[in-house]
């Protein structure tokens, strides 16, 4: 130990300007959000009181539960294609092609993008009208189609731009993935006559497992609190039918100033979070350990 | 040693609450006063409103006037969360049916002491009053915008028809023989959320339903007061011209609706006087512009109006606030200005001067002011018009069946009111 060094007193004063702010904006927020939950404020005003009641409305308003309906559906349409993406883009970014440096930044670039730029993007790209699809569909002799505007499609055009602005994300965690598996492992399966398809399956994807893990885990969150890339896209619409859950909590807390009811939602939603986190890993890492 | 880590974390602490408060800019004697304005105009009136800010600066030297633009979107998040904290600028816009939203929290300063008696003669009754709230006035209306008909001439003329409709039946007539004459749609009601949500089917509904003299919220505003013959006729009306007639185009979006209507795709368009000046400079087309046809018996045209009010301060400084009327005053004053775009002034001596009654369709369609119809003067209305938007949208588009439908908007209305 260094004379006149003592860990405790410095640890401390090192962190406190991390755990200031920590405090301030994460800690206190999250106990307010929670205190607040239970009254009925408009920000403005006083807040009143009252008890369960926002918890017990929740359960039977319908927009709630469609918003939630809706979330359920882009976490089940974004998440197997973006973990499918994640890797494979990954085993061209690590194979032995000449262009795996190039494919690497190619895949990556879309995720540097900002959410809004990338919506807004492909907003303008998917527009009924004008958009550059559907004028190639039309030069091709085709008629255009309601990317955005009707309900069958406008949740795929929400996936197809977050596919494209966010696969690169678990590309990155995939490489780093492969890249740790030993280079004998691939060297004697090729030895004992293994092709590529068959090292893929029989060697990558199960040593890949804990990334695997990690990615579903992270890829989960990210799509339960999807808002972003639906209010740039659709607003919500055709007719809310695109209405993610944070977009009606937002809608609540800050179009309408209901801020207790829109809190409420938030931590129903967090422990909903909270238990589909807990439920992967515990199923999905038992039997490595 | 603990002495002096509590010492450290209680100057931290200190430092924080330092920067949490910075102190407040004092206007002093010397230059002008400096006044901090958030405008929500962003659309085709932007650039208007931005020509009279200048306008104003110039014209005198006393006061100087900074501009903040926020988006549309975002404005009244931004604006609420400014009022909470207490840092909100000088003067602010705001819609008169928001008035409801802000006033009881006490964050708006009473104006009366502040305005003379001269300047508020001035001004049309009707709009003023609805500043009004308790005897006390909170805020002053610098236009009205309800909502018109917009008119291609050329595809009218083209279709033979010689006169603007004057009921329901005539438009759908009207549109139709244009479809057939002329190849493109009969009219451009937009009906699917883009940018915005389908707001103006819900404007036309709240028209339709007043003009055969019924009103959205019961009188006491308890309760939806539309799931009846009006509500019905009005919503059946609406469904016809997309789906049956098929004159109207299904999925359409705000932004759609309009650029069809500048491209001269469409005969019949709606919106509120706003889109007067951006048509205006539409080259290649030719418009008129009419007060909302009476279409189901009475005149009565969805409306709202900007206001302009001034937030209450920590440390509020009589000097902004004089200042702050002296620019309210000279806008309202010089709104023929602001009539360009399109809107609707409030004052005797704009209405009755020169420039504004120079300029076309504004004189008609602001003799119609009178039978606009009012916002209800509830808090939960802002959530109950975003609301109708959508599910008309839905029966719009998706051509439910109308009474269902109607059910349901009643049943979610009185759910909302009840969380009020």
């Amino acid at each position: 130990m260094i004379p006149g060094n003592r860990d405790t007193r410095d640890g401390i004063l090192f962190s406190l300007p991390f755990m200031i702010v920590f405090a301030l904006f994460m800690v206190y927020p999250l106990v307010f959000g929670f205190y607040i939950s239970f009254f009925k404020w408009n920000i403005l005003g006083t807040p009143s009181f009252l008890g369960i009641q926002n918890y017990v409305d929740i359960m039977h308003d319908e927009k709630f539960w469609s918003s939630l309906w809706h979330t359920v559906q882009f976490v089940l349409m974004t998440t197997p294609v973006l973990i499918v993406m994640g890797f494979l883009m990954a085993l061209l970014a690590t194979s032995h092609s000449p262009l795996k440096g190039v494919m690497e930044t190619v895949f990556f670039i879309p995720y540097i993008l900002s959410m809004t730029v990338a919506a807004t993007l492909w907003a303008w790209i998917m527009q009924k009208d004008f958009g550059i699809i559907n004028q190639v569909i039309r030069l091709m002799g085709g008629e255009g189609v309601s990317w955005l505007t009707s309900e069958k499609n406008a949740m795929w055009s929400i996936s197809i731009a977050t596919y494209w602005w966010t696969a690169g994300f678990n590309m990155v965690l995939y490489t780093a993935g492969i890249k740790q598996i030993s280079k004998e492992v691939f060297e004697s399966a090729t030895v004992d006559g293994a092709n590529a398809l068959q090292r893929i399956i029989h060697i990558t994807i199960p040593l890949v497992k804990p990334t695997t893990i990690l990615c579903l885990i992270l890829q989960v969150i990210a799509s339960f609190n999807v808002f972003g890339q639906v209010y740039v896209m659709t607003g919500g619409g055709p007719a809310g039918s695109t209405r993610v859950l944070i977009q009606y909590i937002y809608e609540t807390g800050f179009s309408y100033f209901r801020m207790g009811y829109s809190a409420a939602m938030s931590y129903i939603l967090f422990v909903i979070i909270m238990a589909i986190s807990v439920i992967q890993y515990i199923t999905l890492g038992r039997r490595d350990s | 040693m603990k002495r002096k880590l509590m010492a450290i974390i209680a100057l931290i602490a200190v430092g924080t609450l330092l920067f949490a408060s910075a102190p407040q800019e004092a206007s002093t004697g010397e230059g002008p006063v400096e006044l901090k304005f958030w405008s929500l105009f962003t659309g085709g009136d932007g650039a208007f409103f931005d020509a009279m800010i200048e306008e104003f600066n110039a014209s005198q030297d006393e006061i100087h006037m900074t501009n903040d633009m926020v988006k549309f979107d975002d404005y009244y998040t931004k604006l609420t969360t400014a009022l909470a904290a207490g840092n909100a600028p000088d003067v602010i816009v705001l819609h008169q049916a928001r008035l409801i939203n802000y006033v009881p929290s006490g964050v708006l300063l009473p104006l009366d002491e502040y305005v003379s008696d001269e300047m508020l003669s001035d001004f049309q009754t009707a709009p003023l009053e609805a500043c009004r709230m308790d005897g006390k006035l909170y805020a002053i209306p610098f236009d009205v915008h309800p909502i018109v008909m917009y008119t291609n001439t050329s595809l009218l003329e083209e279709a033979g028809i010689d006169k603007i409709p004057e009921t329901a039946e005539e438009f759908t007539a009207a549109a139709k023989a244009v479809k057939e004459a002329t190849g493109q749609w009969g009219s451009l009601i937009d009906n699917t959320t883009g940018t915005y949500k389908a707001y103006t089917l819900t404007r036309l509904f709240v028209s339709l339903v007043n003009q055969q003299g019924g009103s959205m919220l019961t009188e006491d505003m308890s309760a939806a007061a539309f799931n009846n013959e009006y509500g019905y006729n009005a919503l059946v009306w609406l469904q016809s011209l997309v789906n049956e007639e098929a004159v109207n185009p299904n999925e359409l979006d705000y932004d759609a609706a309009m650029n069809m209507f500048k491209l001269g795709e469409g005969a019949f368009y709606f919106n509120g006087v706003w889109a007067t000046g951006t048509l205006e400079q539409t080259e290649g087309l030719e418009f008129a512009a009419s007060p909302l046809p009476a279409f189901m018996g009475e005149s009565a045209a969805w409306t709202d109006s900007h206001t302009f009010a001034i937030p209450v301060q920590k440390n509020q400084d009589p000097a902004k606030v004089e200042a702050a009327i002296k620019f309210i005053d000279w806008m309202t004053g010089n709104a023929h200005l602001w009539a360009k775009a399109g809107n609707i002034p409030t004052r005797n001596s704009v209405l009755e001067g020169e420039e504004f009654n120079a300029l076309p369709y504004r004189a008609d369609y602001a003799a119609a002011v009178s039978s606009v119809v009012a916002n209800p003067p509830t808090a939960a209305w802002g959530e109950i018009y975003e609301t109708l938007s959508d599910l008309l949208e839905a029966a719009v588009t998706k051509n439910l069946d109308p009474q269902t439908s109607l059910d349901g908007m009643e049943a979610t209305v009185n759910e909302i009111i009840s969380r009020y």
